[in-house]
């Protein structure tokens, strides 16, 4: 086996496929999309204008929409951050602990929204959310809440909230599986030793759980801002950004000003930027929530 | 010990390698039979063999079994019993999805044979791309094809054109007389009977006027169509697109968008038209759960579509967008332009093949008569009046024979696709959040750019 490791021929035949896969799947599009950042061209394969540097000062000083989408996208990524995932992992305890029969039913209902396809989830949203035939708004006066009533998707005060709201939920199916397992791989013998010492309920998952669940929680949190940042099909196909780019996200920009606006030198400046802010989110999520790994 | 090693070292390898093949050449497999498929085909087609050669349409109408997309499956359909050997395979997507999936074509050269394309903008960027064919305007003079003077303006670039449209565009408003009468409330002639109406519809809990906002584009339009009726100049917004002037010269395109904002302001459009598209505002209306359509001369197929219900289609009317008090536009002037229509694809792997199907299509006795005979749309090319025309073709034709002017294009199309975009973005704004000093603004830092 040594041997094999000294062998260079060898250590290049294991090393290259990955190498090379990393190489061409994404070193290559990225600097081929930096080049393309520095032209005016209106898609691929047309007359390219070197423009320089112009593309990325136009996007960081004078466009409003770029910085309007990344905002929402971080919205989005707190909003998974303090809501959706201290939801999940409420969830995932509250599971362990039911046991049994009704465990398993939950399990398989709490995943529902992450087995159906996005467009069927838009389009059900859209449908639940329409302010005149809509099922939410029904609801709403039948228990005598009429004055709470509302165009949830179509008035911008609302629409990111409510674009919020749905993407949380039909993330947390994901999430919840994340920390399901994660309280799962807890050894019974250790809350068994801390019911003895005197923990109980809130106090117990508090100070024993959570922090047990430290190395799931630093990936999932990563995991979810970066997530949010590239999120877009929900987006594109509820709203598409409106009304009047209320809840435009980077990714919906992007693509809108690649392929609806023809600006393809431009998008590949947003996107190089893009992939910066994600490099540095996930830079300091990972720092925020360092986990020391625990053993058991 | 080394020898072994390289023995299975060299296995190794040749797994590595024959997997990403192996994977690559189950991925690639479609293409690379249709590509050789092609290949021979095209080659016998050259012979003139007649042996068969199959064409790739690309369309934005997927519903083949009614209206436009009827007429365009009827004159395929005609094509292949006449020319047995050709195969027409069509591919045919909504309208939004249809536009993005077009630009990916463009973009990645695909061999589409004749496709659809939208006017201005849109055609401009795949002209650009050098996608589409030029086409011979002395071609298409004459009796065969009979277009109409002047249609040919949004498919012209640098004096050459690259497309043929297929329709005559002009916005109106559709309306259900039923709901009209059964209210008691009067058919609005002017802007402020419109709000009358409207208010008079919410108050009886009916959605006054159905509007694909989501698209933005049919907003923009009657931005442009208040901008006329208060001007009464045709001009004065497309050459402020084109730069020629300034958006603050002219104040009433100020106007225009308060009048516009004022639209949103008293909830004439239907309450959740910032999330409709198309299909969605037109359901609406067709279900009669909204009054209005403000929508294109290209749907008078509602009217003979029966798969719509046979009450609303009886009961739908057409009226031209109402005039302004002290405005200086008159009800005859149109928002008329000619939007749609069909290209040549240069990557086509069969170009004598998709010229002559593209020439068949577009002569006077297909497209233009089999859409004007079945009340489809109103087509750019002349066309006789059989008798049998439904009460909307009447009303459609008239408005259209009556314009006293037209504006040739709508000005978010009139620019490049990145003011189209950021035009259109504009509107959405200022029904939403924005003040109209700031749309008139952002209009003209939109065209600055250009």
């Amino acid at each position: 086996m040594h041997k094999v490791l000294s062998n260079k021929l060898a250590i290049f035949t294991f090393v290259f496929p990955g190498l090379a896969f990393f190489l061409f799947m994404f070193v290559a599009p990225v600097i081929l999309s930096f080049y393309y950042s520095m032209t005016d061209t209106i898609a691929p394969g047309l007359d390219v204008n070197m423009v320089g540097l112009s593309n990325y000062t136009e996007l960081l000083f004078h466009d409003e929409r770029f910085w309007l989408s990344l905002r929402n996208a971080i919205l989005l990524g707190l909003g998974f951050v303090l809501i959706q995932h201290p939801i999940c992992i409420f969830f995932a305890i509250m599971l362990d602990r039911i046991g049994g029969k009704s465990e398993k039913w939950f399990r398989t209902i709490f995943f529902i929204p992450c087995v159906i396809s996005v467009v069927v989830i838009s389009r059900m949203w859209l449908t639940l959310l329409d302010p005149t035939f809509g099922m939410f708004n029904k609801l709403l006066s039948v228990i005598g809440l009429d004055s709470l009533q509302h165009v949830w998707l179509g008035d911008p005060n609302t629409a990111l909230g409510s674009l919020l709201t749905i993407l949380i939920w039909s993330g947390f199916g994901w999430g919840l599986l994340f920390y399901y397992a994660g309280v799962k791989g807890i050894p019974e013998d250790i809350y068994e030793a801390a019911r003895l010492d005197g923990a109980v309920g809130f106090k117990l998952h508090w100070k024993m759980t959570i922090p047990l669940l430290k190395p799931v929680i630093a990936v999932q949190m990563t995991l979810a801002i970066v997530t949010a940042l590239k999120q877009m099909e929900t987006v594109y196909l509820t709203t598409n950004g409106g009304p009047g780019d209320s809840t435009q996200f980077v990714a919906v920009y992007l693509y809108n000003q690649a392929f609806a606006a023809s600006q393809y030198g431009y998008a590949n400046a947003i996107s190089i930027l893009f992939i910066l802010v994600c490099l540095l989110a996930t830079f300091v999520s990972n720092k925020l929530v360092k986990g020391d790994s625990i053993e058991y | 010990m080394s020898k072994p090693i390289s023995k299975s070292l060299a296995s190794a390898i040749a797994l590595m390698v024959a997997v990403p093949v192996a994977l690559t050449a189950c991925g690639g497999n479609n293409n690379n039979s249709n590509s050789g498929a092609a290949a021979t085909n095209s080659a016998a087609a050259s012979n003139g063999s007649g042996e068969s050669v199959t064409l790739r349409f690309f369309s934005n109408l997927p519903d083949r079994k009614s209206g436009q997309g009827l007429i365009e499956q009827t004159v395929i359909d005609n094509y292949v019993k006449e020319n047995p050997n050709v195969k027409i395979e069509v591919e045919a997507l909504a309208e939004e999805p249809f536009k993005n999936k077009l630009k990916a074509y463009m973009a990645s050269n695909e061999p589409v044979d004749v496709t659809m394309v939208h006017f201005g903008a849109e055609l401009g960027t795949l002209v650009s791309a050098g996608w589409i064919e030029e086409l011979n305007p002395a071609d298409y003079e004459g009796e065969t094809y009979n277009f109409l003077p002047g249609v040919f303006k949004g498919f012209t670039f640098n004096d050459k054109l690259y497309g043929l449209p297929r329709n005559s565009d002009y916005e109106v408003i559709y309306y259900n007389k039923k709901l009209f009468a059964d209210n008691g409330i009067k058919v609005p002639t002017t802007l402020d009977e419109l709000f009358e109406a409207s208010k008079a519809f919410r108050d009886k809990g009916i959605e006054p006027m159905s509007m694909n906002g989501k698209d933005l584009w049919s907003m923009a339009v009657m931005y442009q169509n208040i901008a006329q009726r208060l001007s009464g100049d045709q001009n004065s917004i497309l050459d402020a697109t084109a730069g020629t002037k300034k958006f603050a010269d002219d104040a009433n395109l100020l106007e225009a968008a308060k009048i516009l904002k004022r639209f949103a302001d008293e909830k004439v459009f239907n309450t959740a038209y910032m999330t409709m598209d198309y299909g969605a505002s037109q359901n609406l209306f067709t279900q009669g759960k909204a009054a209005m359509w403000y929508m294109g001369s290209w749907e008078a197929g509602m009217a003979s579509n029966e798969s719509l219900p046979q009450e609303f289609r009886d009961n739908l009317g057409v009226i031209q967008f109402p005039t302004i008090t002290g405005g200086k536009g008159i009800a005859d002037d149109l928002i008329a332009w000619n939007g749609g229509g069909y290209a040549l694809v240069k990557a086509s792997k069969h170009p004598e093949e998709a010229k002559k199907f593209f020439d068949y299509m577009m002569r006077a006795d297909q497209w233009a008569k089999i859409a004007w005979d079945t009340g489809a749309a109103v087509p750019a090319q002349k066309y006789e009046l059989t008798g049998n025309e439904t009460e909307v073709q009447k009303q459609l034709t008239d408005i259209l024979l009556n314009a006293a002017s037209t504006s040739g294009m709508t000005f978010n199309d009139a620019g490049t696709a990145a003011f189209k975009d950021a035009s259109q973005n504009a509107v959405g704004k200022l029904l939403t959040s924005g003040s109209p000093e700031k749309f008139i603004e952002e209009l003209q830092a939109a065209a600055d750019k250009q």
